[in-house]
């Protein structure tokens, strides 16, 4: 087996105080290896873009631990988890964000601005990124002109324009019909087949997940089903706090604070849905 | 992410709201052009009153009188109404208007003291000079003269140039307004010599003066349309002034004029020391220094309507940054999620803040010295309010005061940034993006 990319020990979140306190997750503890493809699956309010923002850096955990590389990162400064993001990370959003009076080039340029690299180089590789996904004539062109699914390739060619070990990606077909989605999930799975770049995909979409080498099912801040072997459950089972967040849970369900990432049209349930429903932008039928 | 990049991004961003960024700037500019037009005339001024004390020998000058004299001078405007002086006792020793005489004593006396140069000691005596005319016309004129200051005078002139002071011969700097008069060009009286009529008070003798004009003087305060004449001319006509005087009243000097040694002295320790025999000085800042606290007073209020205007500028900028870090929420939280610092995203917006700050002053300055020297031209030319004072500038515009203004406004506006920079600094890149 390959190696060991992302490590985590008994991860906890919570929100809130006293009264109010949210734990959306309850002892997460899994191993992601180099080249995989992972599903993170879950409905609304379960957890899972909570975990995958833990995943990523973007936020740190109330308990437990995270592991880069096999080095913990709880203690790294603010700088350095910066550019773990900037250099290692790549981020494909639901809802783009794009800078839409920009160009598809600048949108693109992004990342390696940010790291500061100069003028010419970063213009070289932000024009080979768009190659990748076949988009580089549209390069001049301003974001908002684009189609959504030619949006989300322009995004993906901003997540791999940084070189990246890992994709994170957030309901990357959210936005997408089914046809314009499955185009973006093969761009996907390419980079990963071919680059080796590790996905971690949060979503509702079975039929995505399915395509993934393993799938991590997370209910109510744990996980309940990994079809990977590898896979040590937490059930450390502290009753006391359990029961407490239970009662405090079941009113508020649905507006569960750190998940409105997915929280339009999606509701609970979808996960046995075959083809979820879908926001179809008209001019999205002709492209891809 | 680099600095250029950053000042280029706040830019473009300044760019993406044209409406809302060119109200902030209009109201910087506004502030800034107050500014840089208060320290404009403030400087033209200046340099203005700057030329007339080099013209008047500059520092180290000091003019001498009696302390009594002095004191007279005071008790009297005090008695018109200015001052709270109490009104003097008169003296029967005293000349009828109230000037004491400088004694012989006390003129050794000055020469002896340290820092002053005795060689320049001059005798204060206004010519009295009954009118100017010459070859060219049949007109007579009424003229006011004086000899030259001591000290390194160097008088502006429009053509020709300095007094020989110790020449042999009659000279004259004549002012402007005679040279038309006495029917020549300004180039064309250089070197002419034109009459200078004395006629006695007591005996109605008339003495003509042939002197050679050597320069034209432009007009200014301090000359108050006197010309200079070098001091063989105002030794002559001066005797001739008291040559039926009584005996007693030939030898009084009722003020005189030294240079003294202004690196080494302070004017306040000269003052003292002539204090210690009797007498009172005036520096040429005494002198004109009235003028100056007027214009200080009215530039200072105008400059603080600048800073005010400044003030509700700054509000303005912070106004229009909240309102950008409110609707630019996303695109901070995903700058912070691909790796921006807070530093940097502070750094940006108050580089955003600085820009506002920059074009506001930019506009400024610039509309300001447009419109000066618009107003300059129109002064000057013929009817303007200084048509005669044709080395006035009233707008002088100095790089130092271009760069203090920009740069002060800059740093205002870097103040007033610093609040919704740090709001933006400090978003959560989880909850910016979530923001809907």
């Amino acid at each position: 087996m390959s190696k060991t990319l992302i490590s985590t020990r008994s991860l906890r979140k919570s929100y809130g105080k006293r009264n109010s306190k949210f734990e959306a997750l309850r002892g997460v503890t899994l191993n992601i290896h180099e080249g995989e493809s992972v599903a993170i699956i879950g409905k609304s309010g379960s957890g899972k873009s909570t975990l995958m923002h833990l995943l990523a850096l973007l936020d740190k955990p109330t308990r437990g631990e995270i592991t880069l590389n096999g080095h913990p990162t709880a203690k790294l400064r603010a700088r350095k988890l910066n550019t773990i993001r900037n250099k290692k990370f790549g981020f494909v959003f639901q809802s783009f964000f794009m800078n839409a009076n920009d160009t598809v080039l600048n949108n693109v340029i992004l990342p390696l601005k940010i790291a500061g690299v100069g003028h010419k180089e970063r213009r070289r590789r932000a024009i080979s990124a768009l190659k990748t996904v076949d988009l580089d004539d549209k390069r001049n062109n301003k974001a908002s002109d684009l189609s959504g699914g030619q949006k989300q390739r322009v995004c993906i060619a901003r997540a791999i324009v940084n070189d990246p070990k890992v994709i994170f990606a957030d309901e990357p077909t959210g936005n997408l019909d089914s046809t314009t989605g499955d185009k973006i999930i093969n761009l996907l799975f390419k980079l990963n087949h071919e680059k080796g770049i590790t996905l971690i995909i949060v979503t509702h979409d079975q039929d995505l997940a399915n395509k993934c080498q393993r799938q991590i099912s997370i209910k109510d801040g744990r996980i309940v089903s990994d079809s990977s072997a590898d896979v040590e459950q937490d059930d450390d089972g502290d009753e006391e706090i359990r029961e407490i967040v239970a009662e405090s849970e079941e009113d508020d369900d649905d507006d569960a604070t750190p998940d409105k990432f997915e929280g339009d049209n999606n509701i609970d349930g979808m996960l046995d849905q075959k083809h979820p429903v879908h926001h179809i932008n008209i001019e999205d039928e002709e492209d891809l | 992410m680099k600095l250029l990049d950053i000042i280029r991004d706040a830019n473009v961003n300044l760019l993406r709201n044209k409406l809302r960024s060119f109200l902030t700037i209009l109201a910087i500019f506004i502030g800034s052009f107050s500014i840089i037009s208060t320290s404009a005339i403030q400087a033209g001024v200046n340099d203005f009153i700057d030329q007339q004390v080099d013209s008047y020998g500059g520092e180290g000058y000091l003019a001498i009188v009696s302390k009594d004299s002095f004191d007279a001078l005071e008790g009297l405007t005090g008695a018109m109404g200015s001052g709270n002086r109490e009104p003097i006792e008169y003296k029967e020793d005293k000349i009828q208007d109230g000037m004491t005489p400088i004694t012989k004593e006390q003129i050794e006396k000055i020469k002896k003291i340290d820092g002053i140069d005795g060689d320049s000691l001059a005798k204060q005596q206004t010519l009295s000079i009954s009118y100017v005319t010459s070859k060219e016309t049949d007109k007579k004129y009424l003229i006011g003269a004086e000899a030259l200051p001591p000290g390194n005078v160097k008088v502006e002139t429009v053509t020709g140039g300095q007094l020989g002071l110790q020449a042999d011969d009659y000279q004259i700097q004549l002012e402007k307004k005679y040279v038309s008069a006495l029917g020549y060009t300004e180039e064309g009286i250089i070197g002419k010599k034109i009459q200078l009529v004395v006629i006695d008070q007591f005996k109605h003798t008339e003495k003509t003066f042939d002197a050679k004009v050597v320069g034209v003087i432009a007009p200014g305060v301090v000359s108050m349309g006197y010309s200079y004449t070098n001091n063989k001319l105002a030794d002559d006509i001066y005797a001739e002034n008291i040559k039926y005087y009584p005996e007693e009243y030939k030898d009084q000097i009722v003020a005189v004029a030294v240079n003294y040694d202004f690196e080494k002295y302070t004017a306040k320790e000269m003052k003292d020391k002539l204090e210690d025999i009797g007498l009172s000085a005036m520096t040429i800042d005494d002198i004109i220094g009235s003028i100056k606290t007027f214009f200080d007073v009215i530039l200072t209020v105008f400059k603080i309507f600048g800073f005010i205007a400044l003030l509700a500028a700054a509000i303005g900028i912070i106004n229009t940054l909240f309102m950008s870090v409110q609707e630019r929420t996303r695109e901070i939280g995903l700058d912070k999620a691909l790796g921006m610092s807070s530093t940097r995203v502070f750094l940006s917006f108050s580089i955003e803040a600085i820009s506002l700050g920059f074009w506001g002053s930019v506009f400024g300055i610039t509309v300001s010295m447009i419109l000066g020297n618009i107003a300059n031209n129109i002064f000057h030319a013929e009817g303007g309010f200084l048509e005669s004072f044709p080395s006035f500038n009233l707008a002088t515009y100095t790089i130092k005061d271009i760069i203090m203004v920009t740069v002060l406004i800059m740093f205002i506006s870097f103040l007033a940034g610093t609040l919704p920079a740090r709001r933006a600094a400090s978003k959560n890149p989880i909850d910016a993006l979530r923001y809907e």
